[in-house]
């Protein structure tokens, strides 16, 4: 660092205060993006939400544009059920999963397994998508063909796709949420006679929760964000979501008709992203909350 | 980018030095000569200026590789080109906002788009596709609308095994699924809304229709006859008539639409504008539609 500019005493502060500032720039992008895009998404769907009337937006149950009917009721219960079946499963798995990788395999089975789980989470959902369409979809066909149903996309497909999806988020968190519990722990907990298993669910994961809870989260808002592979895979009719039947998830119902649409009915999709960016915010609040939370009590 | 336009400006000098010459060697690449370029040079005026033009998205395609020529052999006209669905080409062009408007369906005949030209140009079928296994051979208007509107659900009826239909189509405003309805009768009265059975898995472009069907031994779905691949789906006939190129011209082929250029009735189109109707429904328009798998009108 002999002929560094840092050596002289001016230069030094010089650098520092342009280095502050660039920070603060950095930062305040970040920021001010955000609070664009808020302020976009009010104005930009606030007005279609207002002359569709808040309720009939919101709990109206026919989507017609062609009609002039918005009703995304459907695509609302559509996100949410989808969501939350995928949570469902994928939550046991995943935290089964988590334990395997902490507390049962071996370092190095645990290592490599570790890593297949985060490149799983690299994988572009367009990617997942193509395989729940060859793969899935086609399992649901002989399902829906038993029952007599007409073989389509459906809830149960979407739902398959997305928990495949989410897992490595809620592996991923979920482990270092339980490598972070001190090991005392587990060693008193043994010390006083306890088997491996109850202290696994006795001791670890209670005092993980709060870091399980947050990949939880976090994977809820993956699964509710998701577009591109439920597309592919959801059969995309606008009707009230049931388990073998086609449905249309929120992202789905902007991105299938944003091409063509016009008018109110580009709009009306301007106010279901608007609808969407909200269930986004509960999520990430929730998420903030609990990792407060957590962090409080330890 | 700059290579190419350096490219473009020689190649529009070395075009200005033999049409100097001689008018009738102005061809650069097409033997069949071009005739709008001879007509304004007997005229003795170059055309210039812009011309706003906009609507239907199915004619992107076609109507890309028209302007893309025209432009290049009139240099100095710029052929804008909005792509917001026919409504609004229609629209748009009933206001003056554009000179041209493009549309892929007929100009309504209720009285809200009086006052507008309609000049066809190409001809686009709609194929009913199913999957290759399927096999029912042929479906008449009143069967598929029966399909469409859901009073028609299982093969059987129309001839095919024991198993559900599972109906595929466009998303709303398609322009391909608003010809396809009003062909086989699908359009309410009171709107421009179609009496679509909800529960139909909807796709947002003809490719993911040709896969959507592929995929479903059960599927019957439409899409442009251009995009068909064989390999993929199997066409229906309709009303007895096999779709292809003969049966398209010859008119015993009823599920088709034509792609039209609309301008105001009784207006004076600028000389660009006017240079441009008579390109693409001259001889080296029709053929770049035939190139685009499309039928030429003459």
């Amino acid at each position: 660092m002999e002929h560094s500019i840092l050596r002289s005493a001016k230069t030094k502060s010089a650098v520092e205060h342009v280095m502050h500032m660039l920070f603060v720039v950095c930062g305040l992008i970040a920021v001010v993006a955000v609070l664009f895009i808020s302020i976009y998404m009010v104005a930009s769907g606030g007005p279609a939400i207002a002359k569709i009337g808040v309720w009939e937006f919101l709990f109206g149950q026919i989507w017609n544009p062609e009609a002039g009917t918005f009703g995304i009721l459907p695509f609302i219960l559509s996100s949410i059920v989808a969501t939350a079946l995928a949570i469902f499963i994928a939550v046991p798995i995943g935290l089964g999963a988590a334990i395997f990788l902490t507390h049962i395999a071996d370092k190095k089975t645990g290592g490599v397994f570790l890593f297949i789980v985060e490149l799983l989470a690299s994988i572009p959902s367009v990617v997942y998508g193509l395989l729940g369409a060859m793969l899935v979809a086609p399992m649901i066909f002989k399902l829906q063909n038993m029952l007599s149903l007409s073989q389509s996309g459906s809830l149960l497909s979407a739902s398959i796709v997305l928990v495949i999806m989410i897992l490595p988020t809620i592996i991923s968190v979920s482990v270092s949420s339980i490598q972070s519990v001190p090991k005392a722990y587990n060693d008193a907990s043994l010390a006083l006679g306890a088997s491996k298993m109850q202290s696994i669910f006795k001791v670890i994961l209670p005092a993980a929760k709060s870091g399980i809870a947050a990949g939880i989260v976090l994977g809820v808002g993956r699964a509710i964000g998701e577009t591109m592979a439920v597309m592919m895979v959801a059969g995309n009719a606008a009707i009230m979501p049931s388990l073998l039947g086609p449905v249309r998830l929120l992202t789905v119902g902007i991105s299938l008709e944003w091409a063509y649409s016009s008018g109110l009915h580009r709009e009306a999709l301007y106010g279901i992203g608007l609808v969407l960016f909200v269930f986004i915010m509960i999520i990430n609040i929730l998420l903030s909350f609990i990792l407060k939370k957590g962090g409080k009590k330890s | 980018m700059k290579k190419i336009v350096s490219m473009m400006l020689v190649l529009v000098l070395a075009l200005g030095v033999l049409s100097a010459c001689n008018g009738n060697e102005a061809g650069d690449k097409d033997t069949s000569t071009n005739d709008s370029a001879v007509t304004t040079e007997n005229k003795g005026e170059a055309l210039s200026g812009t011309v706003k033009t906009g609507g239907s998205t199915s004619v992107e395609k076609v109507m890309n590789a028209l302007i893309y020529q025209f432009q290049d052999e009139n240099r100095d006209v710029t052929i804008n080109y909005e792509m917001n669905g026919s409504g609004d080409g229609i629209k748009n062009t009933l206001s003056g906002m554009y000179e041209i408007g493009h549309s892929s369906r007929e100009l309504k005949k209720d009285g809200s788009e009086d006052g507008l030209v309609a000049t066809p140009y190409a001809i686009d079928g709609i194929a009913v596709v199913i999957h290759k296994d399927n096999g029912v051979k042929s479906l008449n208007a009143d069967q598929l609308r029966d399909i469409y509107t859901g009073e028609i659900t299982n093969w059987k009826e129309v001839g095919g095994k024991d198993a559900p239909i599972t109906v595929v189509t466009r998303e709303a405003s398609s322009g391909t699924r608003s010809a396809f309805a009003e062909i086989i009768g699908l359009e309410k009265d009171d709107d421009d809304s179609t009496a679509l059975v909800a529960s139909a898995t909807t796709c947002d472009s003809t490719g993911a229709v040709q896969t959507t069907v592929s995929q479903n031994d059960n599927a019957i779905g439409y899409m442009s006859f251009s995009d068909v691949d064989t390999a993929k789906v199997k066409t229906v006939q309709f009303d007895g008539v096999d779709i292809t190129t003969d049966t398209l011209k010859d008119g015993s082929y009823k599920l088709k639409r034509e792609f039209y250029l609309i301008t105001k009735e009784g207006a004076t189109l600028s000389p660009a504008a006017q240079a441009f109707i008579d390109f693409v429904v001259g001889e080296d328009g029709q053929k770049l539609v035939s190139d685009n798998k499309l039928l030429p009108v003459k």
